[in-house]
């Protein structure tokens, strides 16, 4: 898991001093060869503190359990934290600190292990875009209506529902509003099967809470 | 290049609405084929309301607040790691090793010893 020596070397060498945007939009050098560990402590405690309920609520969509949630926080922290050298100021730190969690997550807390992983046929599947699945433009926005009328817990309980990388995909994307890229760096997997999570993993939510607002009686009619 | 179809534009639809298109060739040619379909028109404002209501639904629910418990285990860990760090341990990369051969008294036994000890900076945490 942790990098050759000398590659680390190499690239710490590389980034030697790198420029940093600090909190008020001024840009501070930050020269991690010579930043005390009082320095970088504090350096870290401003900016990544301040991620605190976002990988919060990231991971409880990742575990699924709110005791499991916060230890996958604290040991996210902890880890970015003894890392921290490594993180490349004035990059995208946000999006460091969620590699972090899922790396933690998928190593550490992922309940079932065993489970077989999506199929390599993602990516085809989603070649094959569904056109024509989608039927008249007034019954979506009764429907829609509908699905805004859904309490909270169905959303939460629609999304705990479908398959891991889907909803991880899902939540990066939709919620945090990361690129494709940045949920492929996160996650480690190519862009394309990004794409193909995200796009399956919207149809099935959709379709789930569409189920729950008919059992509400919020859309008419069967399927 | 030939001028997209509908099937093609449509395969780069939820891409296109995502703003995720970085070739700015392709994002072109959908965006002139838009022009000339109203079908595709149509698939466009659908899918996008459809990823867009979705989307809502779900950053209103997925925003709990980290709770005060969590915050004050951090603040702890993050400070027992520094105190860690300040009497030396993780700080650095420490990989030692060493070997060492002895021979017994009366020179008939001999042993070879080889130490490697390593702390790493993510110690203890990995």
């Amino acid at each position: 898991m942790a990098k050759k020596e000398s590659e680390r070397k190499e690239s710490e060498r590389k980034e030697l001093s790198k420029v940093s945007n600090s909190g008020a939009g001024e840009l501070v050098r930050v020269d991690r060869e010579k930043e005390s560990a009082a320095e970088r402590a504090k350096r870290f405690e401003k900016d990544a503190l301040q991620y605190m309920n976002q990988l919060y609520a990231a991971a409880l969509r990742y575990t699924r359990d709110p005791d499991d949630a916060q230890d996958l926080v604290q040991d996210t922290y902890a880890k970015a934290y003894t890392s921290f050298h490594q993180f490349e100021p004035g990059t995208n730190l946000k999006a460091w600190l969620y590699r972090v969690l899922t790396t933690t997550f998928i190593n550490t807390y992922r309940k079932d292990q065993r489970r077989p992983q999506t199929s390599d046929n993602e990516v085809e599947d989603w070649q094959l875009a569904e056109a024509a699945s989608h039927t008249s433009d007034q019954g979506k926005s009764a429907e829609d209506v509908a699905l805004e009328n859904l309490p909270d817990s169905d959303i939460k309980r629609a999304l705990l529902e479908i398959p891991e990388e889907f909803r991880i995909a899902v939540y990066l994307a939709d919620v945090e509003g990361f690129s494709y890229k940045e949920v492929a760096e996160i996650v480690g997997v190519p862009t394309g099967t990004v794409m193909s999570r995200l796009h399956r993993g919207r149809k099935q939510l959709r379709e789930k809470l569409t189920e729950y607002a008919r059992d509400l009686g919020y859309v008419k009619g069967g399927s | 290049m030939e001028s997209m179809n509908c099937l093609q534009c449509q395969e780069w639809l939820v891409p296109f609405i995502d703003n995720q298109i970085e070739d700015s060739a392709i994002f072109n040619e959908i965006a002139f084929h838009l022009q000339d379909c109203a079908d595709c028109r149509n698939q466009l404002e659908i899918e996008r309301r459809t990823i867009d209501v979705v989307r809502a639904l779900l950053v209103r629910t997925c925003c709990e607040k980290a709770p005060t418990t969590l915050q004050e285990r951090i603040a702890h860990q993050l400070h027992l790691i520094q105190l860690q760090q300040m009497a030396g341990y993780a700080q650095t990369e420490i990989i030692t090793q060493y070997r060492r051969t002895e021979i017994t008294i009366d020179g008939q036994t001999q042993i070879e010893i080889e130490t490697s000890h390593e702390i790493r900076r993510d110690f203890p945490l990995e």
